[in-house]
């Protein structure tokens, strides 16, 4: 298996983590690891969703709410239990898997818009129960002195590389799944559930798969985010970071999983900019990067659907087939001069 | 049993609200089969524009009025521009487009006029009238009155009126409609015009009794998307009548176990819906089927 993996991706996955690797040392101020951190994070979160968007044809518009509730979980069991960081990761992972397969199993047979409007329905719930549940959350106000995961002492670099670490994990996961069997039945239910039924592949167990996988996946990410900030409130866990998230993954291209890993990247990278550009532009009020992620949103559905890296990679191809068409040519030519020489 | 029915009354009138985003939805799904996610927007933006006209020093009723244009021609504007420009698109697209242009639109608001909340002054006197016991705002009558002359007047324009049949040939049959002559574009313009104003005016009517800021259109679009499905994607009269069911369970949830969960409450009547019978109570088995 990996050595399929690293014969079909493996410069990409050579430049991934030389880039990866170098970015701690390059910006060795502590601002940008922590957004590097921030970064990763997310990454975990859309790949996951990238899994249910691009593969199953899904659409989640709740995945804020399992990355909260994986936050929570961990943060209550550590806190209040007092419970090792590492447990309360485990159980950040198994709780929202359970929620996502029991939302998932409820609502396995919907699709579109109701599968859409379910999630979004789902996060609002998730986002007021937090709220509402204050002697185990705080309520409002939230969560503090989380235990800070002790990986290496502690500091900003190792916890950059926990958090990159387990995204390169993630991301092998994904690719593998993408290149075995399951991941050949995932694109025949996209292209066609009709089809793939027919073909004998069980296409809600499928969909009820990638849901909880991506459950799990945001759930991870939510407990790292938990032990790392050390506070907590609900705020983050509604549907501005799920349509933050959704973003991420159409930019980058659905139907990939390296595009929802560029995707993130550069959605981050627009979110502080947008930041900086708030402190120094006195007019800018409001939630700015709405306006900038609903933009995006409209645009690339409008004008390029399928993402920034699938089509990147059509232009490359095309461009190498431009160019060996061009070579045939060529020697097609000179073969015909010689002939004519030669007569 | 004065609480009872102060409860139910309360529910009729959120309920009420819930109809016409419903209505609105519907009306557009059923000409274009897109739902427009956008709708809930189109209600804060007609009360939020009116208060921030009534702010230029214009009377009410001009406000009011060039308020329900605009959003009309947002609506018309979001069609021809952004909807039909994407017609072939698969459905996940289509539901990102729409959450697009709805975050699109409240971040745009929350720019203009901040993250503050605002009222409107009500149409009457804010004396509430007593009913047998039960008191009733004045501004919720005029609520339950607009919607009840809104889907009086949108059930005469389908069931009664040329037009209304031409939008209902392009709903069951686009080709054989193009083929008589009429366009199913400009019918599809229509139905934005029609749920843009529509929503408009249900803003403006509310603004009063809840304030309005840059983010209710999510909520209000949500519960109105909910009762659609709960009356069955597709019927205009069986979301209204959950409509109402929606908003009097939601009040009694919210009197009776806790007003924080009122929220939760109609959500999970979704998710619950979803599970035991996505077609919706009034729902035919067709509608809806294959997610769309």
């Amino acid at each position: 298996m990996m050595k399929q993996i690293i014969d079909k991706w493996g410069k990409s996955i050579g430049i991934y983590l030389f880039l990866m690797i170098l970015f701690p040392f390059v910006m060795p101020d502590e601002y940008y690891r922590s957004v590097g951190i921030i970064i990763g994070l997310q990454a975990i979160v859309t790949i996951g969703l990238c899994l249910v968007m691009g593969l199953a044809g899904q659409i989640s518009l709740g995945q804020a709410a399992f990355w909260g509730i994986g936050a929570y979980t961990s943060a209550v069991l550590t806190t209040k239990y007092g419970l090792p960081p590492f447990i309360g990761l485990i159980a950040a992972a198994i709780v929202p898997g359970l929620f996502a397969f029991i939302l998932g199993r409820a609502i396995a047979g919907l699709q579109g818009y109701y599968l859409a409007m379910a999630t979004l329905a789902f996060g609002y719930i998730v986002q007021i129960g937090i709220t509402e549940w204050e002697p185990v959350t705080g309520g409002a106000n939230g969560m503090i002195s989380i235990p800070q995961m002790t990986f290496f002492g502690g500091s900003e670099l190792s916890m950059y590389f926990l958090i990159w670490g387990v995204v390169t994990c993630v991301l092998l996961f994904s690719l593998n799944l993408l290149n075995s069997r399951v991941g050949r039945a995932f694109r025949a239910i996209h292209k066609s559930e009709i089809a793939a039924t027919s073909m004998g592949i069980d296409v809600r167990k499928f969909k009820l798969n990638a849901f909880v996988v991506s459950g799990m996946f945001a759930g991870i990410s939510g407990g790292l985010y938990a032990h790392y900030m050390g506070i907590l409130d609900p705020q983050p866990f509604g549907l501005h970071e799920s349509i933050k998230f959704l973003t991420m993954v159409v930019i980058g291209g659905m139907t990939s999983i390296w595009g929802a890993l560029i995707g993130t990247i550069l959605i981050g990278f627009i979110s502080e900019a947008l930041v900086l550009l708030s402190e120094v532009v006195p007019g800018l009020q409001g939630d700015v990067d709405t306006i900038v992620f609903g933009a995006i949103l409209v645009l690339f559905i409008m004008f390029m659907p399928e993402g920034l890296v699938p089509r990147i990679r059509t232009a490359f191809e095309k461009g190498q087939a431009k160019k060996a068409k061009a070579m045939a040519d060529e020697a097609q030519r000179k073969q015909q001069v010689e002939r004519k020489a030669a007569t | 049993m004065t609480e009872l029915l102060q409860y139910v009354a309360n529910g009729l009138v959120s309920g009420g609200i819930y109809a016409i985003v419903a209505v609105g939805f519907i009306t557009i799904y059923n000409v274009s089969k897109v739902i427009n996610l956008a709708q809930g927007e189109f209600l804060m933006l007609g009360g939020m524009v009116t208060v921030a006209l009534i702010g230029m020093n214009l009377p009410y009723g001009l406000a009011a009025l060039l308020a329900i244009l605009m959003v009309t021609l947002i609506g018309v504007l979001m069609q021809k521009y952004v909807i039909a420009y994407v017609k072939k698109a698969n459905p996940i697209s289509l539901i990102i487009l729409t959450i697009g242009i709805s975050t699109l639109i409240r971040g745009i608001a929350s720019f203009i006029w901040g993250k503050d909340a605002f009222a409107l002054e009500p149409i009457t006197s804010n004396e509430p009238i007593s009913i047998g016991g039960v008191m009733i705002a004045q501004q919720s009558i005029w609520i339950l009155a607009a919607v009840l002359i809104i889907l009086f007047l949108l059930w005469y324009l389908m069931d009664k009126t040329i037009l209304g049949k031409k939008i209902n040939a392009c709903s069951v049959n686009p080709m054989a409609a193009r083929l008589m002559g009429i366009s199913p574009t400009k019918m599809s313009m229509l139905a934005f015009a029609i749920s843009g104003a529509t929503g408009a005016i249900a803003g403006i009517v509310i603004a009063p009794l809840s304030v309005t800021s840059y983010d209710i259109g999510v909520l209000l679009g949500i519960k109105g998307f909910s009762a659609a499905i709960l009356g069955g994607l597709g019927n205009p009269l069986g979301a209204a009548v959950a409509a109402f069911l929606l908003g009097i369970v939601e009040s009694l949830g919210a009197g009776y176990i806790s007003s924080g969960m009122k929220d939760a409450i109609a959500f999970l009547v979704l998710i619950g819906m979803l599970l035991i019978k996505p077609s919706g109570i009034f729902g035919e088995r067709s509608v809806g089927k294959g997610g769309l």
